[in-house]
């Protein structure tokens, strides 16, 4: 054992530091994948609700579609069903766990940059939000919905709604890191519910009148639906998919951020 | 935090802190105020050899794990310096992690996982790879005795199987110093006797410098070679345990009387000969005396002269509940005392 008085550190140049700090990321995100394929009541409401949402508007709601000028109801309704699978579960509840239990602070006092386990979570985060969107897909497939862009548009209807998940899910980790309370950071779920309502939830944003197509303006959840209707519905509209990723961009830069200032605040 | 701010370190100062190469750890007017001015430690210094086993004693409250929770990188002190295992505690804190082992008070372990998957991945972080990190893992688990339940999920062990597990994952890079935080806290006899064993071995066999801290007097006399008792985030008394006893020249004789009655018993027994200090406590008084079998007697006499029940009367060496006693003012393992008379 080296004595003390020898000690130095271990001198590595940056792009170590950076590789290293992925190669954490990588191995706590497959921790956190084992976490969650271990705990099915947290990811099977996550997955049975958004299919029986899916199809309880399909069937309930096409007259009503039809009077809107809605063709294709069942591609109109996709993406809700999709966003609600997404948006659905609680990121941040396994940190919220590790914070209660004491492993989120062993974490800490390993060399893994602190940056790595936000990462690591939120990129298993990632893996469970596409696993969930390609269900609602595949269903939606086989009870005969048509995308008018084929295997690439569902595939980039999966990827644009996973990577939205994963913004909306930076949110939940500002609060799991900020409070280490789960009731806090189960509540973020109903939130979200305002922000899918005051949009073109129901009806193409041209039906929309008054106050709700004003809400509907400003709101970046109807520039996600656009672009994923437009990949389900309409076929391959730059504008529309443009519009959705914009608004990815945007929830992500503003739920990261918290999260990061969450994690500084943890730290101190 | 920005993300320049988060991004990995540049490289670290490699250079170990010059005044303090002798020291596995050095600290220096370390202090830690939360908000609403709560002072949790209050300046302290603490200096901790190479390969020995320091104890850091002292009640619930005291500091004892906001100070490790400093010095392993967890808490930003206030004000102080420090060096651990030759780092400076603010410049080099990734090669103090890299140096450190650490089990925390809690034992913080993923109930999900089982004892394999956490040392594997705890192996991983600290940057062993593959088959190595199996392997270590594996030798971690025979070390503590937990092979057979390797593979079981961590949310059905018992606390001192959690407890072993939580040692094995603070060894799994070899530290060089092993920070320890009420390692038996909440174990039975027969657990607590084996991480006893262990925590020794380790620093007999390994040469790993333990930083200890307890609140069980058994705990600290049998395993520290040095130790500090610290009260309301200050150190008290520092020294080996048998230097701290003696200290206490001369014998504790402890008496049992009414409460009622405690305080018209302390100063009968403050005036006779042989007497230094009494000091009163929840199951009487405690005296400390040059002589315990001549004082004996005289007590009794004194007492019963005067109509004061006398429940027991004991004589023993001074243990460090005494010290801490004299020290404090209070019993470790006891309520506090209210007054001291020194005749």
């Amino acid at each position: 054992m080296t004595a003390i008085a020898s000690g130095t550190a271990v001198a590595a140049a940056p792009w170590r530091l950076w590789r290293e700090a992925l190669r954490a990321a990588l191995v706590l995100g497959a921790r956190e994948v084992r976490t969650s394929l271990r705990t099915p009541a947290y990811l099977l409401p996550n997955m049975i609700v958004p299919i029986f949402f899916y199809f309880i508007m399909v069937g309930s709601l096409e007259q009503f579609a039809g009077d809107a000028g809605v063709d294709n109801w069942q591609a109109f309704q996709l993406p809700v069903a999709i966003v609600f699978a997404v948006q659905g579960g609680s990121a941040g509840l396994n940190m919220v766990a590790d914070i209660e239990s004491g492993y989120f602070y062993k974490l800490l006092l390993t060399p893994a940059h602190r940056m790595s386990i936000l990462l690591g979570a939120m990129s298993a985060d990632f893996v469970r939000i596409v696993v969930q969107a390609t269900v609602v897909v595949l269903i939606a497939v086989a009870t005969g919905l048509h995308f008018e862009t084929g295997i690439a548009g569902a595939a980039a209807l999966v990827l644009l709604s996973s990577l939205w998940g994963l913004a909306y899910s930076g949110l939940g980790f500002a609060v799991a890191l900020k409070t280490g309370n789960s009731q806090a950071t189960q509540s973020l779920w109903f939130m979200f519910m305002p922000f899918l309502f005051l949009t073109t939830l129901f009806a193409p944003r041209e039906a929309l009148s008054g106050w709700l197509s004003t809400a509907a303006t400003f709101n970046p959840m109807t520039y996600l639906l656009a672009g994923l209707r437009a990949l389900s519905m309409n076929g391959w509209d730059a504008s529309d998919i443009g519009g959705a990723l914009l608004a990815v961009a945007g929830v992500g830069v503003l739920s990261f951020t918290l999260a990061l200032l969450a994690l500084r605040g943890r730290l101190r | 935090m920005t993300i320049a701010e988060a991004r990995p370190p540049a490289v670290e100062p490699d250079a170990p802190h010059e005044a303090d190469e002798v020291h596995a750890i050095a600290a220096r007017g370390l202090r830690m105020e939360f908000g609403g001015g709560i002072v949790a430690v209050d300046g302290i210094d603490v200096h901790v050899r190479e390969g020995e086993i320091f104890g850091f004693l002292g009640p619930n409250g005291a500091g004892k794990t906001t100070t490790v929770r400093m010095l392993t990188t967890l808490l930003r002190p206030t004000a102080g310096s420090a060096t651990v295992a030759g780092f400076d505690l603010y410049r080099q804190q990734l090669a103090i992690r890299r140096s450190i082992g650490v089990a925390l008070q809690e034992a913080g372990l993923d109930a999900l996982a089982t004892g394999r998957e956490l040392l594997k991945l705890q192996a991983q972080l600290f940057g062993i790879r593959g088959r190595d990190a199996a392997r270590r893992a594996a030798e971690l688990l025979e070390l503590v005795g937990l092979v057979e339940a390797a593979d079981r999920q961590i949310r059905t062990y018992s606390g001192g199987m959690k407890r072993r597990l939580d040692l094995a994952s603070a060894l799994v890079h070899e530290p060089r110093v092993l920070f320890l935080d009420e390692p038996t806290e909440g174990l039975d006899p027969a657990s607590r006797q084996t991480v006893w064993q262990e925590i020794t071995r380790l620093n007999d066999v390994l040469g790993v410098t333990v930083f200890l801290t307890t609140h069980y007097l058994e705990e600290a006399d049998r395993l520290a070679d040095r130790l500090a008792i610290i009260d309301r985030g200050r150190i008290v008394a520092e020294g080996t345990p048998h230097a701290l006893k003696a200290s206490i020249a001369g014998d504790v004789v402890t008496v049992a009387v009414a409460r009622e009655r405690l305080e018209e018993a302390q100063d009968l027994l403050c005036s006779l000969a042989g007497v230094r200090e009494v000091r009163p406590d929840e199951a009487g008084l405690t005296m400390f005396v040059s002589d315990g079998p001549s004082v004996v007697a005289n007590v009794i006499r004194v007492l019963d002269g005067a109509g004061v029940p006398v429940g027991a009367v004991a004589v023993a060496q001074p243990s460090l509940d005494e010290v801490f006693l004299r020290a404090t003012g209070a019993r470790l393992e006891g309520a506090a005392a209210e007054g001291t008379v020194t005749p």
